[in-house]
């Protein structure tokens, strides 16, 4: 056996030997009867100066190791991903994805304040059933045209403002479902961004025209379930 | 240089289907991984068979292996938890150390066992294998002397080594190699027919 080999096998062993060095030896290591029984004495060797009591230099346990593993399924070809090297190999796709998010987002912004701007707010009103306790949306922005009225002993009536509220959820709804639907070519981070932005863009719409914040409660939790 | 690179080397083979490269991991650090479960358990049959479980468990979870850790580390924890839960599993059915209360099968197996890792002749290998080696040591010029021992029992780097013998890392190199080349002659004629008893490398 060749010298240098033994000498490149010696400074493997000791994790010395330099990484292309070692894909080759480790290829003809893995291979060759002869230099693993070698590399198996160093082991040996190892063991017996550090006098590790207790321990039988001549168990047999790398040969039933390596026999259980010989009926053991071949791994497979492909080990797990390094997320480093995935990021930099294809560093397009989340440029991409981000793309894809802000375009969605764009849209989505766009039809909103559009249905806005078409739906009136005319107010109706219902009767409610004697003792049940329904939740009112305040209608501030139209105090002239709708008075809220509170469920309080002696009313059977209160006045629900039905266009504003409709607005502030239902689109919220829909633009989550949408952002989930389409997770698969996104980012947690942009979805995240999309839909912090959208909720703070009917923050301030609901502070403007509704003067109300329990909308966006509705938008937020519609926004956590599907997740 | 990473201090993990021969062993990742090895690895990588393994994860790419090269069973061959496993038994080289096996081969440098049985030993290593038997002395740690003996922290928890004090049969050495059942320290190996603990050991067995863990690299077996370890090669079928390889492909999980990032390399985000040194592969020892990685090791060491799948047979700490493979120790804990062998001992668990043990205290949960005591009968089988409780060897004078039933003669059960498994009893008698633990005891036939226990007698056969520690019978007089895998003592006496044991302790051939460990007096060759001492006594090659013991032969070896100062320097490589001094060289084996820093990497063997203190385990420091050859730059470390080179640093406290005050010359080059290639020349630790060398010497480690040489003081390798010097105890392999002897130990291969313990293993290869001196004795004849050797039950297998490693």
């Amino acid at each position: 056996m060749n010298e240098e080999l033994d000498s490149q096998l010696s400074a493997m062993f000791d994790n010395e030997l330099p990484a292309a060095e070692c894909e080759l030896l480790a290829r003809r290591l893995s291979r060759d009867e002869q230099l693993k029984a070698r590399w198996g004495r160093y082991a040996v060797m190892g063991a017996a100066i550090r006098a590790e009591r207790g321990v039988r230099l001549n168990a047999a346990l790398a040969g039933r190791v390596s026999a259980a593993i010989s009926s053991e399924p071949v791994l497979a070809a492909e080990p797990a991903p390094q997320p480093r090297k995935r990021w930099a190999g294809s560093w397009w796709q989340p440029v991409a994805s981000a793309a894809a998010v802000a375009g969605v987002a764009i849209v989505s912004i766009l039809w909103m304040r559009q249905q806005m701007g078409a739906a009136d707010s005319v107010p109706v009103t219902q009767t409610a059933a004697p003792g049940v306790s329904v939740p009112l949306v305040a209608t501030r922005s139209v105090p002239s045209r709708a008075t809220p009225s509170i469920n309080t002993a002696g009313s059977d009536s209160y006045t629900v403002p039905r266009s504003p509220g409709r607005r502030l959820i239902v689109p919220s709804t829909e633009l989550a479902n949408y952002v989930v639907a389409h997770s698969e070519v996104s980012s947690p981070m942009a979805r995240r961004n999309l839909l912090s932005a959208f909720m703070a863009s009917e923050s301030g719409t609901a502070g403007t025209s509704a003067g109300s914040e329990e909308p966006i409660e509705d938008v937020q939790d519609d926004a956590k379930n599907p997740q | 240089m990473s201090a993990d690179v021969s062993d990742l080397s090895l690895v990588r083979r393994v994860q790419r289907g090269d069973k061959g490269a496993f038994d080289a991991l096996v081969l440098k650090y049985q030993h290593k991984l038997v002395k740690l479960v003996m922290r928890y358990v004090r049969n050495p049959a059942e320290a190996e068979d603990i050991a067995q479980e863990a690299f077996i468990k370890a090669y079928r979870a390889l492909p999980q292996f990032r390399g985000d850790s040194a592969f020892y580390t990685w090791l060491y924890r799948i047979a700490i938890n493979t120790a804990k839960n062998a001992v668990v599993s043990r205290d949960r059915s005591p009968i089988e150390y409780d060897l004078d209360r039933n003669n059960t099968d498994e009893s008698y197996d633990m005891q036939g066992r226990m007698k056969d890792s520690e019978t007089p002749e895998g003592l006496v290998l044991t302790d051939e294998i460990r007096s060759t080696v001492n006594a090659a040591i013991d032969a070896l010029p100062e320097d490589l002397r001094t060289a084996i021992v820093l990497r063997e029992l203190e385990g420091l780097s050859y730059e470390e080594i080179a640093a406290a013998m005050d010359c080059p890392v290639g020349t630790v190199r060398s010497r480690i190699f040489r003081a390798r080349e010097a105890i392999d002659r002897r130990l291969r004629e313990v293993f290869e027919g001196g004795l004849g008893r050797v039950e297998e490398l490693g």
